[in-house]
């Protein structure tokens, strides 16, 4: 290395010191304290403070409460995030071919994306009112008890988190089909492929690298659901829709337990960081994050 | 004003506040409350009466968050922090033991004796009492009770039910009898939430059982709690009560009764003031009961509520502080609360029978009846673990994903392990 470069060196890492530092002191420190915390017995309430080294994890291990609550994360995360990329493409190739009223299309869209999510709660408690929602009326008039029943209601919540985040992708995937020259689609009429072929052959793999990070973003989201359950269900009925931060601020801020929260939050953080770790290896083969 | 804003004047969240400039007076105080809803607000009212009473103070009003849950965490994190930036605060009568407990709070012992207490409703004498102190003032009330449609039970020659067993019998057959589909029989409180656990707690003393037996042992009796949880489930089994109370909260069955489509329901005094009011299609049609007990089992109490006003353990103006909280708890002050057009409860039991109030509020001689036959929510600094914990359990049975036996003694195992890394 010559002195050059050191001295560029040098100044570079001068650059990136303060956002170094910003970081360090935003992220990483919480961070480790709240791992400290997880290793600790800690109800000040009851002034207890002790170290627990692993013992909450160890109860984790066992606890019905903890595996629920994982499998509705991981239940809500998959099926949600799929359908939201499913819908989010429909509604994005349709404003493509939509002629008229597009301005009016995504200023809806955005709308529903826009709502703060304790009014999207408030307003889909409405929606699935057991006599006077208008889901039920659009059903014939059943009475179909959607928060309040063990099987309906996690449905009933990613139908609500569906609703809510689908015009994120929509108009990620949106943006991406404009920057797509037309001379491409003609290429592909040229040789003769149909509506069905240039959509699997040309739009989608276009569309792919768009699509991995919505994925990304998405997932890393439904993961951390919290907003919705805690207003419409509270996590129930019998806990089949308490997320793992359901659980974690339960813990936390309702009963206080510190390190047994701080135990949970460690293992949502775990989570996401692996689920995150895979996206961008994925994301960086694919070349769509340098 | 809505009737859904009115409501929640009883069920006190929170609100704006009143703005004051600061200067004059050498000393001011913050008073974290939920503001009152309502035609009529009487707390600046009483806080300026307070200044006037005591020259160089000044009272400032905070507003509380929406939720109960997040006035929790707010109170916790502040508190917790040591912080002085308010003085005086109004809290949940389930949150005083555990904030005693944590030493959040100033011990009025000094300033409040027992006959000073003595005017209140006992319950909540309790609960301000915790391990001996005086953590608060009482400073309004709440219970359960059932409400039932009088003109249908008399049209069917039924008087009011006094057990459990008669309210099944009695819904069943005027349900029968009018031949209407969209008349259920019972709503109650099954929503995996606080009210919930209140509903659960009232059919284990209609038992004869409790959550907490007497030496802190976890649900001393399984055999009439799992009979307790097994009958609520059977209301909902047999269609007495819809499915859909596994979802109902306060409001949600309330409006239903409101609107004729049940025959009882259980609730909170301040469902009456909405039924009362002119445009209500059941006004004038309402009875109220105490809670139903069970043949074999006790009388029925219902679970107790409300709000108390605490002194900040880490404030700077004890004395100020201390004469605040029992201004505001003091009759003058509570009868301002309970004039007409604000939906409180007061605490001190002899305003249930005064005659100006009375006269605007005919049900307050029965509400002291019901409220001094009540009984409050285990008295325990570990009660929102106790509370967080049982609730999917409770749940899980009314829904049928367990059986009453199992939920329990899910409940039960886990709670053991809780309390005891407490010890």
């Amino acid at each position: 290395m010559t002195g050059r470069q050191r001295a560029d060196r040098r100044a570079g890492l001068a650059f990136v010191a303060p956002a170094a530092l910003a970081l360090a002191a935003l992220a990483l420190y919480p961070s480790l304290w709240v791992l400290w915390l997880s290793l600790q017995h800690r109800v000040p309430i009851f002034g207890i403070a002790r170290f627990a080294g692993l013992d909450h994890y160890l109860f984790l291990a066992g606890d019905p409460r903890f595996w629920n609550a994982v499998r509705v994360t991981l239940i809500f995360t998959g099926v949600s995030v799929a359908l939201e990329l499913a819908l989010g493409l429909a509604v994005a190739l349709a404003l493509q071919r939509q002629r008229t009223g597009r301005r009016v299309a995504i200023s809806l869209l955005l709308l529903a994306w826009a709502l703060p999510s304790v009014v999207t709660a408030k307003l889909f408690e409405w929606l699935y009112h057991p006599s006077a929602g208008l889901v039920n009326v659009l059903l014939g008039g059943r009475a179909l008890n959607w928060l309040g029943d063990p099987t309906t209601a996690l449905p009933a919540l990613i139908l609500a988190d569906v609703w809510r985040t689908m015009p994120f992708v929509a108009l990620l995937c949106y943006a991406r089909l404009l920057t797509i020259p037309p001379e491409v689609y003609e290429a592909a009429r040229v040789d003769g492929a149909g509506k069905l072929g240039t959509l699997a052959f040309v739009t989608l793999p276009l569309l792919r690298s768009i699509l991995l990070v919505a994925l990304l973003f998405r997932t890393l989201d439904a993961l951390r659901a919290f907003d919705l359950m805690f207003v419409l269900t509270g996590g129930g009925p019998a806990g089949r829709t308490e997320t793992l931060t359901v659980y974690a601020y339960r813990s936390l801020f309702q009963t206080l337990q510190l390190g047994f929260g701080s135990a949970v939050g460690v293992v949502i953080f775990a989570l996401v960081m692996v689920v995150a770790g895979a996206y961008l290896r994925v994301l960086r083969r694919e070349g769509a994050v340098a | 004003m809505s009737r859904a804003a009115l409501l929640l004047a009883a069920v006190l969240l929170l609100g704006g506040c009143v703005e004051r400039p600061d200067g004059a007076g050498a000393v001011t105080l913050i008073f974290k409350h939920a503001k009152i809803l309502g035609p009529t607000d009487p707390i600046p009212g009483l806080l300026r009466e307070f200044e006037r009473r005591h020259p160089g103070v000044q009272v400032k009003s905070e507003p509380l968050t929406w939720t109960s849950d997040e006035q929790h965490q707010f109170y916790v994190i502040n508190l917790e922090g040591a912080t002085p930036s308010f003085d005086v605060l109004m809290l949940d009568v389930i949150w005083v033991p555990e904030f005693a407990r944590a030493g959040w709070l100033l011990d009025l012992a000094p300033w409040v004796t027992r006959e000073e207490l003595a005017p209140h409703f006992p319950a909540a004498v309790e609960a301000a009492t915790w391990g001996g102190g005086v953590w608060g003032m009482p400073w309004n009330m709440n219970v359960g009770v059932l409400y039932y449609r009088a003109d249908l039970l008399a049209k069917h020659g039924l008087a009011a039910p006094r057990t459990w067993e008669a309210v099944l019998e009695q819904a069943e057959r005027v349900r029968a009898a009018e031949g209407d589909a969209r008349l259920d029989g019972i709503l109650w409180q099954g929503k995996q939430y606080e009210g919930l656990v209140c509903n659960v707690l009232e059919h284990l003393w209609a038992r004869g059982t409790k959550l907490l037996g007497d030496d802190g042992g976890v649900l001393p009796d399984p055999e009439r709690a799992a009979a307790a949880l097994g009958f609520m489930r059977g209301l909902i089994e047999r269609g007495v009560s819809p499915r859909w109370v596994t979802a109902g909260d306060e409001e949600l069955t309330r409006r239903p009764f409101g609107d004729g489509r049940a025959v009882f329901l259980r609730s909170w005094p301040y469902a009456l003031d909405l039924f009362e009011q002119a445009d209500s299609p059941v006004r004038g049609r309402v009875g109220l009961a105490a809670l139903p007990g069970h043949e074999g089992g006790g009388p029925g109490a219902g679970a107790t509520g409300g709000f108390h006003l605490a002194v900040n353990r880490r404030t700077r103006h004890r004395e100020a502080a201390v004469a605040l909280v029992r201004f505001l708890a003091a009759e003058p002050a509570q009868r301002a609360l309970t004039a007409a057009g604000v939906a409180l409860y007061p605490t001190r039991m002899a305003l249930y029978h005064d005659p100006a109030i009375v006269r605007a509020r005919p049900s307050m001689p029965r509400f002291h009846e019901l409220m001094l036959a009540a009984r409050p929510r285990p008295v325990t600094p570990a009660y929102l673990m106790l509370s967080t914990t049982v609730q999917p359990e409770f749940s899980a049975a009314l829904v049928g994903v367990k059986t009453p036996r199992q939920a329990l003694d899910h409940a039960r195992r886990r709670l053991q392990y809780m309390l005891s890394g407490l010890q």
